[in-house]
This record gives C-alpha cells, sequence and structure tokens, in this order.
C-alpha cells in the first residue's frame, strides 16, 4: 500500500513525459512526410541580441544575426580570401590609391528598392562620421573620399595605399545599410540572405528567408531561430533531445557530446588568443626584462593543456587559424619555457627577489579564471606572487579601457588580417593598445606594411612585427582555443570556420529524418 | 480595516522613495559604465563621449535622478539604455511570466509539505515523522539548480524529451504552458516544500498539544475532524507567513531558474540589466519588485483577519 503511494506519482509522471515525447517525434515524422514543408534551423543563442545596427553594435549576439540580414562589399572564404558580394569585381589604379567596384546590379534591400553605390557611399560616409560612434571607423580611416559615377560603380580615393581595405570590407561591422532608414536599431533592413521576421524579447530571434536574396542559390532554409538559452546545460540537454539543431558548447560539454548518436560535433580553430597583457606605464612593468621574464617563464603548452583541455595551440599576437601570415610559434625565442634566463632577466631589472603583483580578469569566462591561475602558478616560479581579481563584465571593460590596470588576462581576437592583429592593439595610436606601449620603429613597420602592395614584402614586414611585439612582449600571447558546435544530424553543410559563422548558416539545411 | 490598507500604502511612499535613491546610488557608483559595455572593448574615445552625451550620463547624478523618478511618477519608467525598448510593457510582460510560475511552484510545494507536514505531526517521532523531515532536510540542503538541471538532463537523455521553447500563458495553451513550466515548478517547489514542510509539523505539533484539542476529541470528534476542523485554521498562521515570505519572494523572479529553464520572467530580465549596467531597468525593475513585496505583504496580513478573527487591525 505504501510503496504504491510512491509508486503511482512517479509512474504518472513518466507516463506524461513519454507521452509528450512521442507525440513530438509524431510532429516531426508529419513534417518530414510533406515534402514541401517550410525547413527550420533552430541554433541555441547564449546571449539576446542588443540592437541590429551593424555599424554601430559589437555584442556578438548581434552580430550573429544583422550578418545574416546585411551583406558587406566582399566576402572571406575558408581560407581568409576575399571574394566577392555586393561588389562584382574591383580594379586599383597604378598608384594604388583608386579603387573602382562595380556593383553587383538589381540587388534590393528587404523594404523592395533597388540597392545603388548612393547606398554604399552613404554607408562608409555613415562609418567614417564620429556621430556615428562607428566601430569600423578606425580601419576605414585611410578613405579621402568617394564617387559614384553611376548606380553601379564605387570610386573609393585613398589617402595612403590600404591594402586591408578589401579584407576590412568583409566585416559585418561595414555592412551596406539603406539611406532612408533612421534608426537601423528599430529596423533592420539589409539586403541579405535573411529577413528579420521577429524579436520576442527574452526569447527568440526569427529570421525568415529572402526570396529575392541576390545570390540565388542561398540560403537553403526557410528560417533560422536564433532561440535564447543561456544555461550550458540546458544547451546541451536540448540538443541532445533534438529540441534544437545547433548549439555552440565549450570544450568540456563537446567531449560528452562525442559518442551521442545523432549529434556530430564540429570544431575549428579560432582566431582569438588569450593573454596576458601588461600596463607598460606601469613599474615594475616598463622594464622590458621583467615582461620578457613572464614571457620566458610561462609555459604555453600547459596553458593550451590544462585551460582547453588539449584542444588549444599555443598562439603569437597573430592566431594561427590566419595560417597566411601567423608566424610559427618556434620563431619567438621566449616561447621555450627557460626558467634560468627568466630569474637571470629578473635579476638584471632589479627583482632578483620577484614581487608582488594583481591579474584582473573576467569571472564570467571560465576559460580566463582559468588561465589566471594557471598563469598565477607559472609566475610563482620565478617569485612573482600574483593576486587574481576576478571582475564582472561591465566592470572589466571599464578598467581594460582606463589604460591604467596593472595585468589582465583577457581574450582577444586577432580578426581576419594581420593589419588588425597587429596595428590595431599595438600600435601607439591602435584603437586597442590599451597598454601605453609605444614603439616607433614598430608603428613604421605596420604602416608600412599596410601600404605595400607586393605580397611578398608585406608578409615579411610583419613577420618583423610580430617578432617585435613577442620581445618587447606589451601582452604575453598565450594560446588559441577551439570552437566547438554540437549539430544535430539532420542539419547538413554546416561547416563553421573561424572566418565567420554566417557563411556557414547560409549554407546550412535541415532534412527532416531523426 | 480600510484605515489599516490606507496607512499601509502611505507608508509605501517613504519606503519607494528610499529603495528609488539607494538603487540610483549603488547602481552609479559601483564600477563599470553602461557605454562601454555597449560599445565594447573596441571602441574609439569620440564614440564614448558621443553615446555617453546621448544617453545623459554626461549630466550631474542629481539631475539624472530627478529627470529619471519625474518620469516614474508619471508611469513612465523610460527605456532601455541598451535596446532602447519601454521598460513598464516589459516588466509587466516579465512579471506575468513570473507570476504564473510562482503560483505553479507554491502549489506545488503546499501539495508536497502540508499533507506530509500535517502527518508527521500526529505520527510524531514515528519512522514516517523521521522519513519525512530526513526528506524536506533534503529539500532545504540542494540548491535548486542541482535539482533542476539534473531533472532537465534526466529527462532529455532517458525520454529524449525536453521542454518547448516557448513561453505560453495559462490561458492561451494550457498544454505548453504546462510542459515548459512544470520542470521548474517541481524544481522550486520542492526546494519551498523542505521549510514549509518543517513550519507545518511543528505549528500542528504544538496546536494538537492544546486543551481545546483534547476537548474537541472529548466531544467525540474523530481524530480527523478534530485535525481538520479544530487544528487546521489555528496552525496555519506561521504556515501562512513563511508561504507568504516565499511568494514575495519569488515574484521578484528566481534569477537561476529562469535561467536554467529559458523563462522569461523578472529575475532574467533585471539581472541582464545588471550585468549591462542598464540604468533605467534595474532602477525600474528593483522599484517594481520592492512595491510588489510591500503589496503581497499587505495581502497576507489581511488575510490573517480572515484566518483569524481575534486578528484585527
Amino acid at each position: 500500500m505504501k510503496k504504491s503511494a510512491v509508486l503511482i506519482p512517479m509512474l504518472a509522471i513518466s507516463l506524461v513525459f513519454s507521452a509528450c515525447s512521442s507525440k513530438s517525434s509524431q510532429g516531426t515524422m508529419a513534417d518530414t512526410n510533406k515534402a514541401s514543408a517550410p525547413s527550420q534551423l533552430i541554433v541555441a543563442a547564449e546571449q539576446e541580441p542588443v540592437g541590429l545596427d551593424p555599424n554601430k553594435v559589437p555584442a556578438a549576439s548581434s552580430k550573429r544575426i544583422y550578418s545574416l540580414v546585411y551583406d558587406t562589399l566582399t566576402v572571406m572564404d575558408n581560407d581568409f580570401n576575399v571574394k566577392p558580394s555586393l561588389a562584382d569585381s574591383w580594379t586599383y589604379s597604378e598608384d594604388g590609391k583608386t579603387l573602382t567596384m562595380k556593383l553587383h546590379p538589381g540587388v534590393k534591400f528587404h523594404n523592395g528598392r533597388e540597392m545603388t553605390s548612393d547606398d554604399v557611399k552613404y554607408t562608409f560616409t555613415r562609418i567614417l562620421d564620429p556621430a556615428t560612434g562607428a566601430l569600423s571607423k578606425s580601419s576605414f580611416s585611410s578613405i579621402e573620399s568617394m564617387d559614384t559615377p553611376d548606380k553601379n560603380t564605387i570610386v573609393f580615393k585613398f589617402k595612403t595605399i590600404d591594402t586591408t581595405f578589401l579584407a576590412n570590407a568583409t566585416s559585418a561591422f561595414s555592412s551596406i545599410v539603406p539611406k532612408e532608414v533612421a534608426d537601423l536599431n528599430k529596423e533592420a533592413v539589409g539586403t541579405g540572405p535573411f529577413m528579420l521576421d521577429k524579436i520576442e524579447n527574452g526569447q527568440y530571434v526569427l529570421l525568415k528567408k529572402n526570396p529575392n536574396y541576390f545570390k540565388t542559390d542561398q540560403p537553403k532554409v526557410d528560417s533560422i531561430k536564433f532561440q535564447l538559452m543561456k544555461d550550458e546545460s540546458e544547451r546541451l540537454a536540448a540538443v541532445r533531445s533534438g529540441a534544437v539543431d545547433l548549439s555552440m558548447v565549450s570544450t568540456e560539454s563537446a567531449k560528452l557530446l562525442e559518442n551521442s548518436k545523432n549529434i556530430k560535433v564540429t570544431s575549428f580553430l579560432s582566431a582569438e588568443y588569450g593573454y596576458l597583457g601588461m600596463n607598460v606605464a606601469k613599474k615594475p612593468f616598463d622594464d622590458v626584462r621583467v615582461r620578457q621574464a613572464i614571457s620566458y617563464a610561462l609555459d604555453r603548452n600547459e596553458i593550451a593543456n590544462t585551460v582547453y583541455k588539449g584542444q588549444g595551440v599555443p598562439s603569437g599576437p597573430i592566431s594561427p587559424a590566419l595560417k597566411a601570415f601567423a608566424l610559427s610559434v618556434s620563431e619567438f625565442p621566449s616561447y621555450t619555457k627557460n626558467l634560468d634566463k627568466a630569474k637571470q632577466l629578473l635579476k638584471e631589472a632589479g627583482y632578483e627577489n620577484g614581487f608582488e603583483t594583481v591579474i584582473d580578469t573576467e569571472a564570467m569566462y571560465q576559460d580566463l579564471v582559468d588561465a589566471s591561475q594557471v598563469i598565477q602558478q607559472q609566475l610563482q616560479q620565478i617569485g612573482i606572487k600574483a593576486t587574481i581579481n576576478k571582475m564582472e563584465e561591465a566592470a572589466y571593460v571599464e578598467k581594460w579601457k582606463s589604460k591604467n590596470m596593472t595585468t589582465m588576462v583577457g581574450r582577444n581576437s586577432s580578426g581576419t588580417n594581420p593589419d588588425r592583429s597587429l596595428r590595431f592593439f599595438f600600435s601607439t595610436t591602435g584603437t586597442a593598445n590599451v597598454w601605453n606601449y609605444s614603439n616607433k620603429e614598430y608603428d613604421a613597420l605596420v604602416q608600412k606594411a599596410l601600404e605595400t602592395t607586393d605580397e611578398a614584402k608585406r608578409k615579411d614586414l610583419y613577420n618583423q612585427a610580430q617578432k617585435m611585439v613577442v620581445n618587447d612582449a606589451p601582452n604575453v600571447f598565450t594560446a588559441s582555443p577551439k570552437i566547438f558546435y554540437a549539430v544535430s544530424d539532420k542539419v547538413q553543410g554546416f561547416n563553421p570556420t573561424a572566418a565567420g559563422e554566417q557563411y556557414a548558416l547560409i549554407q546550412a539545411s535541415v532534412s527532416g529524418k531523426k | 480595516m480600510g484605515r489599516y490598507i490606507l496607512q499601509r500604502f502611505i507608508s509605501l511612499i517613504p519606503i519607494v522613495f528610499g529603495i528609488s535613491v539607494l538603487v540610483f546610488l549603488i547602481l552609479h557608483l559601483v564600477p563599470g559604465n553602461p557605454v562601454l559595455v555597449i560599445l565594447g572593448t573596441e571602441a574609439t574615445d569620440e564614440s564614448v563621449k558621443a553615446l555617453t552625451h546621448q544617453l545623459g550620463l554626461d549630466q550631474p547624478l542629481i539631475i539624472q535622478y530627478s529627470r529619471w523618478i519625474g518620469g516614474v511618477l508619471h508611469g513612465d519608467f523610460g527605456v532601455s539604455i541598451r535596446t532602447s525598448a519601454d521598460i513598464l510593457p516589459e516588466l509587466l510582460k516579465r512579471f506575468n511570466v513570473t507570476f504564473q510560475l510562482t503560483v505553479f511552484s507554491i502549489l506545488i510545494s503546499w501539495i508536497i509539505a502540508i499533507p506530509i507536514g500535517m502527518l508527521s505531526a500526529v505520527k510524531a517521532h514515528s519512522p514516517i515523522d523521521v522519513i519525512a523531515r530526513s526528506i524536506s532536510m533534503l529539500g532545504i540542503s540542494i540548491p535548486n539548480f542541482a535539482i533542476g538541471t539534473l531533472l532537465l538532463l534526466m529527462l532529455s537523455l532517458i525520454f529524449n524529451w525536453f521542454p518547448p521553447l516557448q513561453f505560453a500563458n495559462l490561458w492561451d495553451d494550457p498544454a505548453t504552458w504546462f510542459k515548459k513550466l512544470i520542470l521548474p515548478a517541481i524544481t522550486v517547489g520542492i526546494v519551498l516544500a523542505g521549510g514549509l514542510m518543517r513550519m507545518t509539523r511543528s505549528s500542528f505539533m504544538e496546536t494538537l498539544d492544546k486543551d481545546f484539542i483534547r476537548t474537541a476529541r472529548a466531544k467525540g470528534n474523530s481524530k480527523g475532524q478534530a485535525l481538520l476542523h479544530h487544528a487546521f485554521r489555528n496552525s496555519s498562521i506561521p504556515i501562512l507567513t513563511l508561504a507568504g515570505m516565499q511568494f514575495g519572494y519569488l515574484l521578484g523572479g528566481s534569477v537561476i531558474i529562469e535561467q536554467l529553464f529559458s523563462i522569461p520572467g523578472l529575475g532574467q530580465y533585471i539581472l541582464d540589466g545588471i550585468y549591462h549596467r542598464d540604468y533605467p531597468v534595474v532602477q525600474g525593475g528593483v522599484l517594481f519588485v520592492a512595491i510588489i513585496f510591500v503589496v503581497v505583504n499587505l495581502i497576507v496580513d489581511i488575510i490573517y483577519s480572515k484566518i483569524d478573527p481575534r486578528i484585527k487591525y
């Protein structure tokens, strides 16, 4: 009697759940039977988008959506080569300072109006206007003027030769926007493969296929739904049960999912790298020997193995994902752990007995906290006692921007071209150089590389710059992580790379088979 | 009674005012800057300046405060810094979700706790009592996210079952509503039930020792009659107090549960606001929750006097 009192409710509950699950699988069966049933790709989103103005909003949660709604002049292929998109073709003038682009004719914005060279000019004028506060303003500071001889031709005139223009134009931050829409956070009107259908705050963002997309073979699905799931264990459960089709997962979860039925795990080496950044204007880090000592003291393989569970790869200032430009880490002497050398350097700098310092890091990202702890232990070996200060995102960002930190452990994206990896982060006037690092020789080197059109020479200059920044060590670069996706086997053709998730989503299709 | 309610509402004014000042100050004084959160680490100095000015964050604090509170007094909670969406409609929408989850969770906790607590009291110190008390101890000790995560992962692995992705109102789509909320409600319910069960047990044990129960039994009432008619009402005040507090607390949103089960409730909304230093959202949200809390307490006090006529205001 008493046993059944416990058993009956349990049985009832399990019946309810099995009933629910069988019902839902019937539902999908019915869907597949209709051949023309609209296909929907459901993607688990970790964060909500915070506005969809591609020129203004940097948040990754927003970018992954607006990069499907808008197009750029050029795109990247999986090997980071620049390919045509809205711009069909282009030619440079003799002196390399004038670029004439032919736009794809007849491309329409989602509101039905034809996109013309005026919109391109409007977009870049908008990006360059300080009042806009555009993210890619500094990437395009070399633009002097623009001309629109006809509706399908745009001519850029540059102050200096800018070899990164075509690569920078692939960034979703430089998406072409229509001139008639005043507030692009309230309306999303692009030319892209998907149109914004609905945003339900706190729940999902629904995109539907643009039937008039100018690349007629794309996209492959009728709609994409970004379903908000902030908790990793919820995302795991959702992918496993087939409630969502794909989700980014952590390295640990990827391992868990390796042997699951119906799920494949795909990964790629990220264009990001972890680093320990030091304030070059503050003692004792104003002494290059101290920074070099730290570089010699760190064991990057250990960081790659413990923090990224053996899935990380030691990285310099350019992530190894950017194969064409990243210098092999064997070229950097300080990447071979050498405690004697480190202690020697510290002694020369007058810190024979080490010193105490603080590492600020962002509490929200476990890899950064883990990396801080490994670095803390490794620094102890040369007498440097570091205290870890875990900060919340808002406070961390404020400190990062303040240029008044001591040391920080973080993760940066080295981007898809070397100019960003090197000039943007480490030139004296670089937007993201918050470390007070200034080396005239380095500045001249990266500027010269920017203006060098000869590929081999350019690569050589970037090699020198990489060696120089590793040697000066305003940042000690550690390792690049891998990014993992758990993908339902209903999904075909989803092959993400560091070039951009959007390129993989456009190619992905969903079949009904379970 | 009417006068009492009026008094309580008047006492709301200094509370709400105090909270508004506190929240405003705390938010503006902690490190972190919404403009930098919005623009990210790559923002240029001029874009930071432009947005700071556009949002009015370069004004003195006193002006920012009076602007905000002035709006609130006119029923205008302002717009979110991040998304520029109106805050009050969003608060009400989120509150609706949190309210439904709260009621469901409280019901589950009552269904579990009150009968078992009563049984425990009647059979005090028997094996049933010991088992019930151990289970309630377990309910109190296990953090709710552990129960929730376990339920979610187990059901997805064993039954291949996952709750519906979207929330639906009870009155729009009861089946979806039930499937979406059953796991979080059980998770919250179990944790609440632990405390409530213990409160029920001790309150009943105290009442059962009273003379009037012996009298009721002596008059020829059965044990059950004495328990339900005589002991129940007299034991319910402490239980109601605890339940009322739990209710008010939950209406503020249960952040972890909402996050784990992707429920678009109040807690998520305010927490997101805090992360992103979305000042008006957090200020409005906390003020809203404070008012709700005070009102719930008032309602509980009124219910007291309905249950126990000896309590008069």
